[in-house]
């Protein structure tokens, strides 16, 4: 260490700041990287942004004797470094977690290793810098990346779900506590996903779903709205994470894609429709992956049974079994299919608007 | 200078339990045997194979079998309680995901406190995630039974042998005289 100390104080800011990363670490507290020192001025300053008391209990594991508070919530988004401003976010995105019955269930612990997908609707978006456009799977902009990541670490710190602990992804899916992308409702033909979440247009709001994990389609070259959803169906698909008789999946649409579907004169409802009638894998196909057999609610394999017969990947057309949302840029037709960890719950939180003087430093 | 950094975790405010342990059984020959199965894939003839086991060789009887409701969580109070009232002890499992072998630890706890002892079968793959639930129900210690992964891929003549491999195990865990 090369700066001084005196009576036992660092005396340099800056080797200042190095030890405390490194006491957080050491603490186990990180995810990996460095994480910020929540202090009780700066942990007072998230609390200062929400009406909502700080020894709230915003979420719980009974099974793990955890609790979440408002307190919690907000000292693990000062580590992930959001900013004050960002923390109604966070708590919204947290909120509709909670709506989520994995979440709630064993889903954290389990070997899936699921992850949320957290879409920021409304204002907010702009006024807080979150990312619709290029990229927006990340990284590169603080608010995305800062609210996934402070979702991880409520679940890795409060909720005590650590790696090789209590926390059992055999690989766990990519982009993992760093998916939090903003819709592109200008470039969106569509109403927001918001709104399939049962909220407003125009008001702030997030919504989140666990993923299994993720897959673009690639497809710029077709004018047949017809034959692009035919890519996006042989995509869905797939029978790799379709474990149970039925799977979800959403679809982030890039504006390319939505707006060649909304000039064909398709809702998100019919986008939907068309999906659900074609989605899904003829028993042979499964039965050469051993999952053509439906016992209790889990696929396996059987000697029996009609080779001709077509499951459907769906359950049903409800937007939380095949929720849409429109990101990225208008640059390419490039759309991303989230396979869904469960299903969407359907709920969208609202953001708490920001409170007069909320902005202000702590005294 | 750390302390003002503030701890994210909340467990300086979380009680803690202290680890009980239910008597063994003297001799398991008459002792009533309970079985409860979480649902996971051959666990359900895991636990049949035991209790046959259990009585060919030692005596004991099946007097109940019961299914979790849900994977993830640990036994609920009236199925404990249902299970509890007509066992002398208790086998659970098989531990073989990540909610449900922490789950299966708690279970087994949670039959120690009510004065059953349980024999709680795991993946040894999925020991280290028992363990650390063993600790957040207050009893770190809590000994498991392991059986090699995979189970879930095992066919009925595979679970068997299984059984065959763990009866022993399991009967040192629940009674004194096996021991």
């Amino acid at each position: 260490m090369t700066g001084g100390t005196l009576d036992g104080q660092v005396t340099d800011a800056l080797d200042g700041a190095h030890q405390s990363i490194e006491y957080m670490y050491d603490q186990g507290w990180s995810d990996g990287l460095p994480v910020v020192p929540a202090t009780r001025e700066l942990v007072d300053e998230f609390l200062a942004t929400t009406s909502r008391p700080a020894d709230e209990v915003v979420g719980r594991l009974d099974h793990l004797k955890r609790e979440v508070s408002v307190e919690l919530a907000a000292i693990n988004a000062v580590m992930a470094g959001c900013r004050p401003e960002y923390f109604p976010v966070v708590l919204a995105a947290w909120d509709a977690l909670m709506a989520e019955r994995s979440t709630v269930g064993g889903g954290w612990q389990s070997t899936s290793g699921p992850a949320p997908l957290i879409v920021v609707n409304g204002p907010v978006r702009r006024r807080l810098g979150f990312n619709a456009t290029g990229g927006v799977f990340g990284p590169g902009f603080r608010a995305n990346a800062t609210v996934a990541r402070s979702i991880g670490l409520i679940v890795r710190n409060a909720l005590g779900v650590v790696p090789h602990v209590l926390e059992q992804a055999t690989q766990g899916i990519p982009g993992r506590w760093a998916m939090c992308i903003a819709e592109n409702e200008e470039e969106s033909p569509w109403e927001p996903l918001s709104v399939d979440g049962g909220v407003a247009a125009g008001v702030d709001a997030v919504s989140t779903t666990l993923l299994r994990t993720s897959e673009f389609v690639d497809n710029r070259h077709t004018d047949d709205p017809e034959a692009l959803l035919g890519d996006f169906a042989d995509t869905i698909s797939r029978i790799g994470s379709w474990i149970f008789r039925h799977a979800s999946a959403g679809v982030v649409f890039c504006p390319e894609h939505a707006q060649m579907l909304a000039a064909a004169g398709m809702s998100k409802a019919d986008v939907r429709d068309w999906l659900i009638e074609r989605c899904g894998r003829s028993e042979a196909d499964l039965a050469r992956a051993g999952k053509n057999h439906v016992h209790g609610n889990v696929r396996r394999q059987s000697d029996d049974g009609d080779p001709g017969a077509f499951h459907r990947y769906f359950a049903d057309g409800a937007p939380k079994n095949l929720p849409i949302v429109v990101a990225g840029a208008r640059n390419a037709g490039i759309s991303m299919v989230v396979r869904v960890f469960s299903n969407w719950s359907g709920i969208s939180a609202r953001v708490e608007p920001p409170r007069d003087g909320a902005s202000a430093p702590a005294t | 200078m750390f302390d003002r950094i503030l701890d994210p975790t909340g467990l300086s405010v979380r009680p803690t339990n202290v680890a009980v342990a239910a008597r063994r059984v003297p001799s398991l020959a008459g002792a009533r045997v309970g079985l409860l199965n979480n649902t996971k894939r051959n666990a359900a003839q895991l636990l049949t194979e035991l209790g046959d086991l259990l009585r060919d060789r030692y005596g004991a009887v099946v007097t109940i079998q019961r299914t979790k409701p849900h994977v993830a969580f640990p036994v609920d109070e009236p199925m404990l309680k249902e299970i509890a009232a007509v066992s002398d002890v208790v086998i659970t499992g098989v531990g073989d995901c990540g909610s449900c072998s922490a789950s299966a630890a708690a279970d087994g706890i949670a039959f120690e406190r009510a004065g059953i002892p349980a024999a709680v079968i795991v993946s040894d793959a999925f020991e280290v995630t028992a363990r650390a639930m063993a600790g957040v129900h207050g009893d770190e210690s809590f000994e498991l039974l392991l059986t090699p992964h995979p189970v879930a891929v095992l066919n009925a003549e595979q679970v068997a042998e299984r059984a065959t491999e763990l009866v022993a195990d399991v009967a040192n865990r629940v009674c004194e005289l096996a021991r």
